[in-house]
């Protein structure tokens, strides 16, 4: 992005007068939206790995609920993860993967087994350790799963298809064959085919969230192996292994399929042709980095009372935008996300956290807005991986073309100038 | 033995007090809090081991040309008051940050106030009264003026102006309690300010109407009533946390039992006569802190006004003067006295921690991670307790006033009921705003609040939780002494009044 002449670079684009100029002098300069610091680089890795562990609960539950629970009308046990699915092999690790992205085992991590075994409290009973809520938080994963099917159209065709007549006799097949035999649900599902078939859609968007969620664990394994072996070494570093990543496994597929009686049913087949990129990682940047909905009980939706944007695409309570300061008690996603990570912090940030603030006291808060930063590397990576995918690279020398991609930062910062964005905040190490 | 006791507990503030400068600063605090300690246990021995508290007395001549006498003695509601002054002098000393500056000026100062208070209410001769009295006037304005907020000169002036006019007018009440009564002229004219001598007096009906206007005077300034209460809200707000509880909870109790001991015990008939008067100023007080606490912005300022709406319900109660009221009365200064300092030192706590009492700037302490759960829940419990909550000691208070004074006066007792109802008002507005919400977290960065800083809260809300489930707490000590004060105004007053004739 610069010429030179007599030895001196030049710019061959002005600077950008955007309030977040810098950021995006840093993004054109192939950085991060997060600044470059071996504590931010040490914050982001270690809550990589610390979320990586929950999520690797969290895939695997996912699809346990989408092909196996199904439509059990009583789900009461649907966090019982079965050991099949436990054991259940990640598609990008261990030595058989299709596509090894972390050099772990392919069963889930030893760490999550461990947890599941003695949770915060002592080995008992599975049900007394639900009962008790010391357990991997999966009503976080079903909330993030929910913000993706309530907000849906964020491009792809996914939306659309699970709209089509192909999608509706699939869900019927497999409807009729789980409550086959079932008189009182079957006549219900004659008398109310929709609501039958709207849960059949939601249970479509709990594959693909754990099928998008499959990719990401691995992915944030290896790279806390990377950064303990040394290989990462900056923030840009971390977000250009993350571009890599989207790029490696932007086609592979997303579908849903459904095993009832030792049969499968494909509700989405995976010939359809859905991809993880467009079908899962950009609806889920979209619908959980940047919209969500508000915490419940926070805001009114009540119109009159003017609190949430009229147009669902100005929702603005994702985690690039949250308080991560719990309002109010249990109950709030993010602050179960943040309780499942406090379990495997790694020794590193326990260290750091207890430096700062109020140390062991406040560690939920400090991992929250280590998340945050994280999560704004993520949407760093992602924003990169598109103006690769849709425009010019940072190195072009055509000024248009610079400039092409200087709008297209711009944009994407324009989201971010609402005071409730905490990008200004990341921007120094004060914001803890 | 029963004489030492009394004596010991006069002694040991003054012996402190004196002793503490010359002490090293480090002990200044150890020094304070160990005489707090022996008082209030020596408080405790005599409430829990003697019925019969006619023993405790103590008759020495001192300037007998002047009247004054060492003459100190306990009854049912001067122990009460007694253990309340000993146990807010040692939650006041608690309070105190260790790092306190100048700390043997200032426990000194403490201990001086104390040394006043329990003289106040040992004192078995107006002259002593008054000495007391006024003794608690210098160290108070002392400590507000060296140690208060940013407004604290402006505050120490309007405090001590106020407290001066009482002193005065408390003096001239006095003196003319003594001087008006007539001499026949047949012997030596011999002054006494004795209770017992004035408790006979011959006063006539016309000289007491003014020493009962003087009385309502001087006292309704100390309490205080509206509209003598410009001093309050400034004072309180702008006092060191320790000497606001000890001022709202101990120093304006001195007000209540003045008009207890003065006007009811020996001038029955006029305050009879008042009565009228004192409960109608008592609702208009309640009232009037009531609708102000709802207004205001500053937490400080907010209890300050809520004090003065409980004073108020503490007036109507004494002008009514039945024996469930004047129960009441007791049972509303100790009541008070506790939840007032309760709520002082959370509100201190908060502000120490936060820096500020804005209720505006503050938001989210009950925020589990970075906020003050701890402290915000007492302050929760010291909310509820002066809105009359059930199974609080204000409760208990409250319900004895409002059923006492109900058959008296019904409208002022009405007006009160309506003020307690305000009182929730305030309370869970403060709540809301400063409890729940978003705490924001470019402010949050301050330290939770250890246990030796919640330790004087603590202890405050044990006690107002116990008087609440256990009301003997607040009433048992007195209620033969104000069956008795009540029974002469029922039997002198109101029906067969001279004055009223």
């Amino acid at each position: 992005m610069t010429t030179t002449i007599a030895g001196v670079r030049l710019p061959l684009i002005p600077p950008s007068t955007h309030p977040y100029a810098d950021v995006i002098h840093r993004l054109e300069a192939g950085g991060s939206m997060l600044p470059d610091t071996p504590e931010n680089l040490q914050q982001i890795i270690g809550i990589y790995k610390a979320y990586a562990v929950p999520m690797d609960f969290y895939w695997r539950d996912l699809l346990y609920i989408a092909e196996r629970v199904f439509l059990n009308p009583l789900p009461a046990f649907k966090y019982f993860i079965s050991q099949e699915y436990l054991d259940l092999p990640n598609s990008y690790a261990g030595d058989n993967a299709a596509l090894r992205i972390w050099r772990g085992g392919e069963k889930a991590h030893p760490e999550l087994l461990e947890f599941m075994a003695k949770g915060e409290t002592r080995a008992m009973p599975k049900l007394l350790h639900h009962l008790w809520h010391d357990r991997v938080n999966m009503e976080f994963a079903e909330a993030c799963m929910q913000a993706m099917f309530w907000h849906q159209g964020m491009g792809g065709r996914f939306n659309d298809y699970i709209a089509s007549d192909a999608y509706r006799a699939n869900a019927d097949r497999a409807i009729k064959a789980y409550f086959k035999g079932n008189l009182v649900m079957l006549g219900l599902y004659k008398l109310f085919p929709e609501m039958f078939l709207e849960q059949v859609r939601q249970l479509s968007y709990t594959a693909n969230l754990g099928l998008f969620w499959e990719v990401m664990a691995p992915v944030f394994f290896e790279m806390s192996d990377l950064y303990d072996e040394g290989q990462l070494t900056s923030v840009p570093q971390a977000m250009d292994f993350l571009v890599n990543g989207i790029f490696a496994v932007a086609g592979r597929p997303i579908y849903h399929h459904v095993f009832i009686g030792g049969e499968c049913f494909e509700i989405i087949p995976k010939s359809e042709g859905f991809t993880w990129l467009y079908e899962a990682a950009l609806p889920y940047v979209e619908a959980v980095f940047y919209r969500t909905s508000p915490f419940r009980g926070t805001k009114s939706y009540n119109a009159q009372a003017q609190q949430v944007p009229a147009d669902q695409a100005d929702f603005h309570y994702g985690i690039l935008y949250a308080d991560v300061f719990p309002v109010g008690s249990a109950g709030i996603p993010p602050t179960l996300l943040m309780q499942d990570m406090l379990h495997f912090l790694p020794p590193y940030l326990q260290e750091l956290y207890k430096q700062h603030r109020r140390g062991e006291e406040d560690q939920l808060i400090q991992l929250g807005i280590t998340f945050q930063r994280s999560m704004y590397n993520v949407t760093s990576a992602v924003i990169q991986a598109l103006r690769c995918a849709l425009l010019y690279p940072l190195d072009d020398t055509d000024p248009e073309h610079l400039l092409a991609n200087r709008r297209f930062f711009e944009a994407q910062m324009d989201r971010f100038l609402r005071p409730e964005a905490r990008l200004s905040d990341i921007q120094t190490q004060d914001y803890r | 033995m029963d004489s030492l006791i009394l004596l010991m507990l006069v002694l040991l503030p003054l012996a402190a007090g004196v002793a503490i400068p010359l002490l090293p600063p480090p002990l200044a605090r150890p020094a304070a809090l160990a005489m707090a300690g022996a008082q209030l246990a020596m408080g405790l021995l005599i409430a829990l081991g003697e019925n019969d508290l006619s023993g405790f007395a103590i008759q020495q001549s001192w300037l007998p040309q002047l009247g004054l006498a060492l003459d100190l003695g306990l009854d049912g509601v001067s122990l009460p008051l007694l253990l309340l002054a000993s146990a807010l002098t040692a939650m006041a000393v608690l309070a105190t940050p260790v790092s306190q500056e100048r700390p043997r000026f200032y426990f000194s100062l403490l201990l001086a106030t104390n040394l006043g208070l329990v003289g106040a209410f040992l004192a078995r001769n107006a002259l002593l009264f008054l000495l007391a009295y006024e003794l608690i006037l210098i160290p108070t304005t002392l400590l507000v003026a060296s140690f208060g907020g940013a407004k604290r000169a402006g505050a120490a002036v309007r405090f001590l102006t106020y407290g001066a006019a009482s002193g005065l007018t408390l003096l001239a009440t006095v003196l003319a309690f003594v001087w008006l009564q007539p001499h026949d002229g047949s012997g030596p004219w011999t002054l006494s300010f004795a209770y017992g001598d004035l408790a006979q007096h011959t006063l006539s009906p016309e000289s007491q109407r003014w020493v009962m206007a003087m009385l309502l005077l001087a006292f309704g300034l100390k309490l205080p009533i509206v509209p003598l209460h410009g001093w309050q809200p400034a004072t309180y707000s702008q006092a060191p946390t320790p000497v606001a509880m000890l001022l709202s909870g101990g120093v304006s109790k001195l007000g209540a039992y003045g008009l207890l001991r003065f006007g009811l015990e020996f001038l029955p008939d006029t305050w009879a006569v008042f009565s009228p008067w004192i409960a109608a100023a008592g609702a208009i007080s309640a009232i009037y802190g009531a609708l102000n606490a709802i207004a205001q912005l500053d937490m400080r300022r907010l209890v300050a006004y809520s004090s003065l709406g409980h004073m108020g319900m503490l007036v109507l109660a004494l002008g009514a003067a039945t024996p469930l009221s004047l129960q009441g009365v007791v049972a509303q200064m100790l009541a008070h006295g506790l939840i007032i300092a309760l709520l002082f030192c959370v509100v201190g706590l908060i502000e120490a921690k936060t820096g500020t009492s804005a209720i505006d700037e503050l938001s989210g302490l009950l925020n589990p991670q970075r906020g003050l759960p701890f402290t915000s829940g007492l302050l929760l419990l010291g909310l509820m307790a002066a809105a009359g909550v059930p199974g609080l000691a204000g409760f208990v208070a409250e319900l004895l006033v409002f059923e006492g004074s109900w058959t008296a006066f019904p409208v002022p007792t009405l007006v009160c009921l309506v003020a307690s109802g305000l009182t929730a008002v305030y309370a869970v507005r403060l709540f809301n705003r400063v409890g729940f919400g978003r705490l924001d977290n470019a402010r949050a960065d301050w330290k939770s609040t250890t246990w030796s800083e919640r330790l004087p809260a603590m202890v405050l809300s044990a006690a107002v939780l116990i008087a609440g489930i256990w009301p003997q707490v607040l009433t048992g000590l007195s209620e033969s002494t104000t069956a008795a004060l009540a029974i002469n105004t029922a039997s002198s007053a109101i029906f067969a009044s001279p004055l009223i004739s």
